[in-house]
């Protein structure tokens, strides 16, 4: 509330200049003397952990782009709602946003079934919906649509990588444990469209699907003991995997095992938090590290968002949020206008520059070409918990 | 997604899955039943249901987390953490009892749910203003991080000690409730509280103390679990649909009713999980369903025309 308050008292300050500079411009939607951004992230309940840290990344970008002057003469303003893990929810929170609010676009969403119903509410709108961080491959092929964008990576992108590190760990027998929703099944999916490519002579010997949210994983981790394979691949993201690594540990489950996980497991906030509980033999990605800066664009982000968060230890989920903001930027400039036909015109195949390097987003697909870094998480002496090393970047397969 | 049956069906046939199983379904009915023993209490002798009971569990789990990091992770660092958590919530539940929840016994359940679910939001608000957003992770306690040789399986020690901890819990409950004054009057108390009233008894003051006592044990509960678990916002949520699920299996304010309900709960999720994995969500439900056809009042619990 605080955050719509002060925004809108500076949106009133400038609110003279911006509109007649709209007018002057023909900008669309005249007389908007600001561009509205209606952004989901969870912040309350589970998912909370993501959304918190990504609002950071993505009120760090809408600053940036306000102290630069904004776009076209006007400034962005956030109008951000809970979107929980709950599609129901978050469809309903975006229907807000565009009807009380009248928001320009749609930006976040964390959970897979949040970014479908989100997704679906931009369609039916006609408003651009940039997704960063949702999965599933669905909403890039059989929901696609002219409104809607990702620039998070997708579930075939995560399952390709994951196909290349079976083969690279020699796995033969795989239990595949993902979780039950949009997410786990298309992660799932992708994983075993990619294994013949990668890796013919695996074999996926059971399938287990525990239910989003699942806080006991006892049953599953009997199950894939009791079926003798040698990889696990899976997609048990953030807490889901805390627990089932807490619960599997004590049967020596990771010196029987290699575990080879989408999620970001690799990420900094799950690895310190796990600290000493971090198993071994586990493969994971992440979209950033803040202790690993190969360009100097990554080095400059990294040091105005540890000012942000006043942490130089920053999360992963920023960059996702921020990288949103500033393609939605790009686009409405590229444009001339905030008109949602020609904003999605724009987006297709346009190329932005961002902490993590080149992002551009397919015309056709309307996917962007997000890598992720993946490696195993080894005890490195002098660091205080698991680091991935060696740190491999994987770009989206051809 | 149709589960790999032949798989599934030779491994029911084999001892060892089924040892772990079964250890399994035990372990889970054991945790569940020490925070649910607390709801049957509060909901057999104030007939408030509870819902803050979950929030109090996730509390419990972050006052152990915090005492945990203050003494450094120090041997025995946890147990005080189990202590404290069950202290801070007999404090907290002691003050809303007294403060707030003590004024609205007339009124109608609505108001007393409509209260409980407020101190839901509430308390899960002040733990985002205490706590943060952040996930936190209670190590295992000292020398129960790995696993108990069976000979011919390994069973990990720290959920085979939560499942003494709730036999002692059942074991002591019982021992107060049946032989001791306070547990003939909080029994008096579930059966008839306007006859005890009229012999004179301080009827308040058993009020807030099986409040506390109940709260406190949600606090225990949730401390007890945090080794087991991530402890984040939102950890409240499944369990007091559990709770719920094995206090209504159990019967109101039945101590056995509730201790046989969560090892119910226990085998049908575990086993369920396997044998029909499309099922699991349901499976609870559908036994909850049919004790209530069955025994609308529940396994131990008296029905309306026994009691009257």
């Amino acid at each position: 509330m605080k955050r719509i308050f002060e925004t809108s008292v500076a949106g009133r300050a400038f609110g003279a200049a911006a509109l007649s500079v709209a007018l002057l411009s023909g900008a669309n939607g005249a007389g908007a003397a600001e561009i509205k951004i209606g952004v989901l992230y969870p912040i309350s309940g589970g998912g909370a952990i993501y959304g918190g840290p990504a609002m950071q990344g993505h009120d760090l970008a809408v600053d940036e782009i306000n102290a630069a002057g904004g776009v076209l003469g006007m400034k962005f303003v956030t109008a951000a709602r809970d979107s929980k893990l709950n599609p129901a929810a978050a469809a309903a929170a975006a229907k807000e946003l565009i009807t009380k609010e009248g928001v320009n676009v749609l930006l976040g969403g964390l959970a897979s079934s949040v970014g479908l119903a989100i997704s679906e509410v931009a369609r039916q709108e006609g408003v651009i919906y940039i997704a960063t961080i949702p999965k599933t491959i669905k909403l890039t092929t059989t929901k696609l649509h002219p409104y809607v964008f990702r620039t998070a990576s997708n579930t075939d992108f995560e399952g390709d990588a994951m196909a290349q590190i079976v083969k690279k760990v020699d796995g033969k027998k795989l239990c595949d444990i993902q979780l039950d929703y949009a997410y786990g099944h298309d992660l799932g999916d992708g994983i075993a469209k990619a294994l013949p490519k990668h890796a013919p002579n695996a074999n996926i010997v059971i399938k287990l699907r525990p239910k989003l949210g699942a806080t006991d994983f006892n049953a599953y981790i009997t199950q894939i003991m009791g079926s003798g394979c040698d990889t696990v691949v899976s997609g048990l993201w953030g807490n889901h995997f805390v627990n089932f690594a807490k619960q599997a540990a004590p049967f020596g489950f990771f010196g029987n095992h290699v575990y080879i996980t989408g999620g970001e497991i690799a990420s900094h906030e799950v690895a310190s938090k796990l600290a000493g509980d971090y198993p071994d033999n586990v493969w994971s990605n992440t979209y950033e590290l803040w202790y690993h800066s190969p360009t100097d664009a990554h080095k400059k982000f990294q040091a105005r968002l540890a000012k942000k968060a006043d942490t130089e230890a920053t999360a992963m989920w920023p960059v996702l949020a921020y990288n949103g903001v500033m393609l939605y930027k790009a686009a409405v400039e590229k444009a001339g206008s905030t008109d949602a036909d020609k904003v999605s015109k724009a987006l297709e195949g346009l190329t932005i520059d961002t902490p993590m390097g080149k992002l551009t987003m397919d015309a056709k697909s309307h996917q962007a070409n997000t890598g992720q870094f993946w490696g195993p998480m080894k005890k490195v002496a002098g660091k205080p918990y698991r680091v991935m090393d060696p740190i491999t970047f994987v770009p989206p397969p051809e | 997604m149709p589960p790999i049956e032949g798989k599934t069906m030779s491994m029911l046939a084999n001892p060892t899955f089924l040892f772990y199983q079964f250890m399994n379904s035990i372990s889970l009915g054991m945790n569940i039943f020490i925070i649910a023993a607390g709801l049957s209490l509060i909901l057999g002798v104030l007939r408030v249901i509870n819902f803050a009971h979950g929030a109090f569990f996730m509390v419990g789990a972050y006052v152990c987390w915090s005492t945990v990091t203050y003494l450094d992770g120090a041997t025995g660092s946890f147990w005080l953490g189990v202590a404290a958590a069950a202290v801070v919530l007999g404090v907290v539940a002691f003050v809303i009892e007294r403060g707030l929840l003590h004024y609205l016994y007339g009124r109608e359940h609505l108001t007393q749910l409509l209260f409980t679910f407020a101190i839901v939001l509430v308390v899960g608000d002040l733990a985002k203003m205490i706590w943060g957003t952040d996930q936190y992770n209670v190590p295992y306690p000292h020398g129960l991080s790995g696993a108990v040789n069976f000979g011919f399986a390994l069973y990990p020690a720290y959920p085979l000690l939560l499942c003494a901890i709730g036999v002692v819990v059942a074991v002591g409950m019982w021992l107060v409730l049946s032989k001791t004054r306070w547990g003939r009057i909080i029994r008096a108390a579930t059966q008839d509280r306007e006859m005890l009233s009229a012999l004179g008894m301080n009827v308040p003051l058993v009020y807030t103390g099986v409040f506390v006592i109940g709260s406190a044990l949600a606090g225990l509960g949730g401390a007890l679990a945090a080794p087991r678990v991530a402890v984040s916002p939102g950890m409240d949520a499944t369990i007091i649909i559990e709770c719920f699920i094995v206090v209504i299996i159990g019967g109101l304010g039945s101590l056995w009713g509730s201790f046989l309900g969560a090892l119910a709960l226990g085998f049908v999720t575990m086993f369920g999980t396997v044998i029909f994995p499309d099922w699991e969500l349901v499976l609870a439900y559908v036994l909850m369903l049919g004790i209530l056809l069955w025994r609308p009042w529940g396994l131990f619990g008296v029905s309306e025309e026994e009691s009257h």
